[in-house]
């Protein structure tokens, strides 16, 4: 999957964003193939807004978003379903649980969303205790510190098939050991499927050897 | 990476979405909804019970479909017996109207007639008349039915009510008169002598059935016109009376065509259209309530829908943003709201059979028939306003997940 922006500005924010250099914004620029992509995003460059334009969440914006040459705003309801459940996968920032459902229902929920499954739902067992969040499976996900939620939410990424996934500081209340696991699983799961994607963060990091690195 | 055999995802949507809220509305919309489509299902097979009872082939009454009609005898009339006629242009009107199936004309004898008995034992004789009508408004089948000029022997049918008469009534009175079977009358010979225009001539007669549903002495149509232009005292036809063959003698329309005219035919033939007429009301009014009651149950589920759909908003828009397609949830709302619907139009039928079946055992002790089971086309018509129920969930689920 390949997302190319041409002259993507976010409208809200326009003039603080035209008001510094950026390899994305106001400019063209192709995102996604089997690049692993960091991007380094201070605070208040639209990191978030970027992922969710990405994402189509957001319209507000001016230029064009394809996705592998498709114009964003000619797709259809069903053609972006699709695309959530078949080629693009997410990890939000703001994690976006279901907080009333427990973790393994939140994980299950994207699990059984796509047909045919990509992964028996012993495969959850199997990342939570590689993350180690197995013991909060069957808790509410409200109840589950940020950092488990954090670890559930990726775990729900991986749940179904992707050519690129996106994340927005995917590890920002994990520590380091904890990063690591969540790191080395994302990368498997990303080789496994010749993957590739998008990260954003506000630092440097080694967690990925990265293929591309671009300054937001 | 084995697919799993996949559990579905419709038990996590149900928790998210919660179909519970306004437990108790619920339950009085659905049974608002039970009690409209019992109402306009009940009027449906009503109308069908009551068109069984009028037309059905066990209810037939074959005296029923024909009906003889003439003017009624005014003093004006009294005194131009033309008058009494019908004319073309009344009869051309009558022909028109959709309660018509056909229509004849009944032509009467323009001479003189005397009919007597050949025999001793059983002396008579009588002025008469004769009337004449086309053949396929009689009820009586004989192969003796024809008559061509020449033959000396002459088929006439006489009303039932005569024979009934003279074995109850003139037999009774008098003492040397026999009670004749139906059988022993086609047997006795009568003389009819005929006269007019100067000239005379005699035929014997011989009954060939009799009529429950023509109240006249009937003779072949062929002989009618042969003797009225060799005795006929005048040419001109006049038809004072016609016979009218209708699917439905009690339908109001026809009632009140005739009534309007002052035009007389058997009251008892047409004496069911009052009960008719009530009952097209109730059936009108019930089906009406009904319809007016399904209308407002729409708009309780639609509101219903829309409410769910409001509370689950967050959750719903989530579910959109993790990929969920809209049909999948559409697909979901709709397994959620129609089984209701389905359980109601059961139970309504359900309740319908077992008051067909009552009203069949209570009706048939009154020697009425009607089926014991509902009629297919009140199941089509439950089948219709459950497609109509479908669209309009439909409709609103579509209308408010877009939004």
């Amino acid at each position: 999957m390949i997302i190319s922006l041409q002259q993507v500005v976010p409208t809200p924010i326009r003039e603080k964003i035209l008001a510094r250099p950026s390899d994305v914004w106001n400019a063209q620029v192709e995102l996604g193939g089997t690049h692993w992509t960091k991007l380094r995003a201070p605070s208040g460059s639209g990191k978030t807004t970027l992922i969710h334009i990405l994402w189509q969440l957001r319209k507000d914006y001016s230029g064009q978003v394809l996705y592998n040459q498709a114009p964003a705003n000619s797709l259809s309801d069903d053609a972006l379903s699709a695309m959530r459940q078949q080629q693009l996968s997410v990890v939000f920032q703001d994690l976006r649980l279901f907080g009333h459902l427990t973790a393994r229902e939140n994980i299950e929920l994207k699990r059984r969303m796509t047909h045919p499954t990509l992964y028996p739902t012993s495969r959850v067992d199997e990342m939570a205790a590689e993350l180690g969040v197995q013991h909060v499976l069957e808790q509410q996900a409200a109840t589950c510190s940020y950092g488990e939620q954090q670890r559930i939410a990726i775990i729900r990424a991986l749940m179904q098939p992707f050519e690129l996934l996106l994340m927005d500081e995917p590890f920002s209340h994990l520590d380091k050991a904890n990063t690591a696991r969540a790191a080395a699983l994302i990368a498997a799961e990303c080789r496994q499927r010749q993957a590739g994607f998008i990260l954003t963060d506000l630092d440097d990091d080694d967690h990925f050897s990265y293929t591309q690195q671009l300054h937001l | 990476m084995t697919p799993a055999t996949s559990h579905s995802i419709q038990p996590l949507l149900r928790k998210l979405i919660r179909t519970g809220i306004g437990r108790f509305r619920f339950l009085m919309g659905t049974i608002g909804m039970g009690v409209a489509v019992f109402f306009i299902l009940l009027a449906v097979q009503t109308f069908l019970n009551f068109n069984e009872l009028l037309h059905g082939k066990r209810n037939e009454n074959e005296t029923a479909d024909f009906l003889v009609i003439n003017k009624e005898v005014t003093a004006a009339r009294q005194t131009n017996k033309a008058l009494s006629a019908f004319t073309t242009a009344e009869i051309d009107s009558l022909r028109q109207q959709p309660f018509a199936e056909k229509v004849g004309q009944l032509a009467s004898s323009n001479f003189s007639v005397n009919v007597s008995s050949y025999s001793d034992a059983f002396p008579f004789y009588t002025d008469a008349y004769f009337e004449s009508v086309p053949d396929e408004f009689i009820d009586v089948k004989s192969e003796a039915w024809k008559w061509a000029p020449g033959q000396r022997d002459l088929p006439v049918i006489i009303p039932s009510f005569f024979v009934d008469l003279y074995n109850t009534g003139m037999a009774m009175s008098q003492q040397n008169l026999p009670q004749l079977s139906m059988e022993a009358l086609k047997l006795l010979p009568l003389r009819v002598a005929v006269k007019g225009q100067g000239r005379e001539a005699e035929w014997v007669g011989h009954i060939v059935g009799a009529s429950d549903r023509l109240n006249s002495i009937l003779i072949p149509q062929s002989y009618m016109e042969w003797a009225n232009q060799q005795f006929g005292y005048q040419q001109q036809k006049l038809a004072t009376r016609i016979v009218l063959k209708t699917q439905d003698p009690s339908d109001p329309a026809l009632v009140k065509y005739l009534a309007d005219r002052s035009w007389r035919t058997n009251a008892d033939k047409t004496r069911f259209s009052k009960v008719r007429t009530i009952v097209n009301w109730i059936v009108g009014i019930v089906g009406g309530i009904g319809v007016v009651m399904l209308l407002f149950g729409l708009l309780v589920f639609s509101l219903f829908i829309q409410l769910t759909i409001a509370a689950s908003r967050p959750d719903i828009e989530l579910l959109k943003t993790l990929g969920l397609s809209r049909q999948t949830l559409h697909r979901f709302l709709m397994q959620q709201f129609m089984p209701v619907h389905l359980v109601i139009m059961l139970a309504v039928l359900l309740a319908l059979s077992g008051l067909q079946w009552a009203l069949q055992s209570v009706l048939t002790g009154q020697g009425m028939h009607v089926a014991a089971t509902i009629n297919p086309y009140t199941v089509a018509a439950s089948l219709l306003v459950l497609v109509l129920i479908w669209l309009t969930n439909r409709g609103t689920i579509r209308q408010y997940l877009r939004q």
